[in-house]
């Protein structure tokens, strides 16, 4: 399904969370479907059942999937945790390409203006 | 679930374990690391109920384990150096272990012998070093222990066998709730199986915890300035080690991840990454703040 990088410094878990969260917001897995049950990843994977627990129960705390007792984990249809997560995410990168377009001496107003414009387009769309 | 409750051990004046209170909960894979003599071995073989402790105890699910028959029906262990009657073939090994264990599933064992294409009619001394250890793996696992102990397991085998037995022993964690205890030097494969760790030194347990928290505690972080390293932070962050490489200064620090990137951006640095660190820096800084650093030795 997914391959984790051993050799990465982020722990196995984190990986997996975020792996599945990408899943999830790409709709590569949708609403209502069935996450592989914790057995089959870890034997696909070969990586220690305990670890893709707690990935799951993170998911759950974050909104992402739900668990039914006895049948497995769910993509969550609530969609709202998803949205805040996106708009986090997205705001990191934008800060990213700011302060580099601010480095390249793009004046603050020309950026201001930039989003004013864009902002206003897509009002009238 | 396992437990060691204040357990000390000497051998004649040498006390190899002092006070050690260690818990393993079922169907956790707990790695034991430690520098060298730290009492790894002595953990593991009390376990095993080889050796019997002097003080405290040891118990799983509650009852003591020297000479108990009844839980060691559902251990098996596996030491450094794989133990085999001279002159025995794996087909003769094999029937031994099915009468000390009446968990053994014959046919599992005629798989895994046929999985890993060895030769049950061979003597298993007339096989290499790595054979024997994988020829140790298929009667624990043909076993079907409830837990299993791993002292430097994948000592010997090849990268294509380790990965063969990193998955078998995972299917057996998931499907039957296996617990394993496994003690080795090599940092990178108890990193990538094991769920709880707990380091030794010098016979005392310093740190018993879950993987994740223990890195998530300790971060390495990567800073330059424009005008020099402000003091303060220093004072602030009290890191577990400070060193300069050119104009970065790198500092491995304890705490959460987000308080400590408060902190430094508060000082405005022109470079700040922040990484998680890998369990073998972890080890080698957690062990250098109670005096057991690295020293270059020139002779």
């Amino acid at each position: 399904m997914f391959e984790l990088d051993m050799r990465s410094r982020k722990p196995i878990y984190e990986q997996l969370v975020d792996k599945m969260k990408e899943l999830i917001m790409n709709e590569l897995l949708k609403t209502d479907e069935q996450l592989p049950s914790v057995r089959q990843l870890a034997t696909e994977l070969s990586i220690n059942p305990n670890t893709i627990q707690k990935a799951y129960r993170e998911l759950e705390t974050q909104g992402f999937i739900y668990s039914v007792k006895g049948k497995g984990s769910f993509v969550n249809p609530n969609q709202k945790a998803i949205d805040k997560e996106k708009i986090v995410e997205m705001k990191k990168e934008l800060e990213k390409l700011i302060l580099e377009a601010l480095y390249l001496g793009i004046p603050a107003q020309e950026l201001i203006s930039l989003i004013q414009d864009l902002d206003a387009s897509k009002g009238g769309a | 679930m396992i437990e060691f409750k204040n357990v000390t051990k000497k051998f004649d004046r040498y006390t190899a374990i002092e006070n050690v209170n260690l818990t393993i909960q079922t169907g956790s894979i707990y790695g034991l690391i430690g520098s060298n003599g730290a009492g790894k071995t002595t953990i593991i073989k009390l376990l095993a109920s080889i050796y019997r402790q002097d003080q405290g105890e040891v118990t799983i699910d509650g009852q003591p384990v020297f000479e108990n028959v009844h839980l060691k029906e559902k251990l098996v262990f596996i030491p450094d150096h794989p133990y085999v009657f001279p002159q025995y073939t794996t087909r003769q090994m094999a029937r031994f272990y099915r009468n000390c264990y009446p968990s053994w599933d014959e046919e599992r064992f005629k798989n895994l012998a046929q999985a890993f294409e060895v030769d049950v009619n061979k003597k298993i001394q007339s096989f290499s070093k790595g054979w024997q250890r994988q020829i140790a793996f298929i009667m624990a696992l043909a076993a079907k222990p409830d837990i299993l102990i791993l002292d430097e397991p994948m000592d010997g085998l090849d990268p294509v066998v380790r990965k063969k037995v990193k998955n078998l022993l995972i299917q057996d964690v998931a499907e039957r709730e296996m617990t394993i205890l496994v003690s080795s030097h090599n940092l990178r494969e108890i990193e990538d199986i094991c769920d709880h760790i707990g380091i030794l030194h010098k016979g005392t347990l310093l740190i018993e915890k879950e993987l994740d928290d223990l890195k998530s505690n300790v971060h390495k972080v990567q800073v330059a300035y424009k005008n020099g390293l402000p003091d303060r932070l220093l004072d602030k962050l009290k890191p577990l080690h400070a060193e300069k490489r050119g104009s970065v200064h790198l500092l491995i620090v304890r705490g959460e991840e987000a308080a400590i990137a408060k902190q430094i951006i508060e000082t405005h640095p022109v470079i700040f990454d922040l990484l998680p660190l890998t369990l073998e820096e972890i080890f080698i800084y957690e062990m250098g703040d109670i005096g057991y650093a690295i020293k270059n030795v020139v002779v």
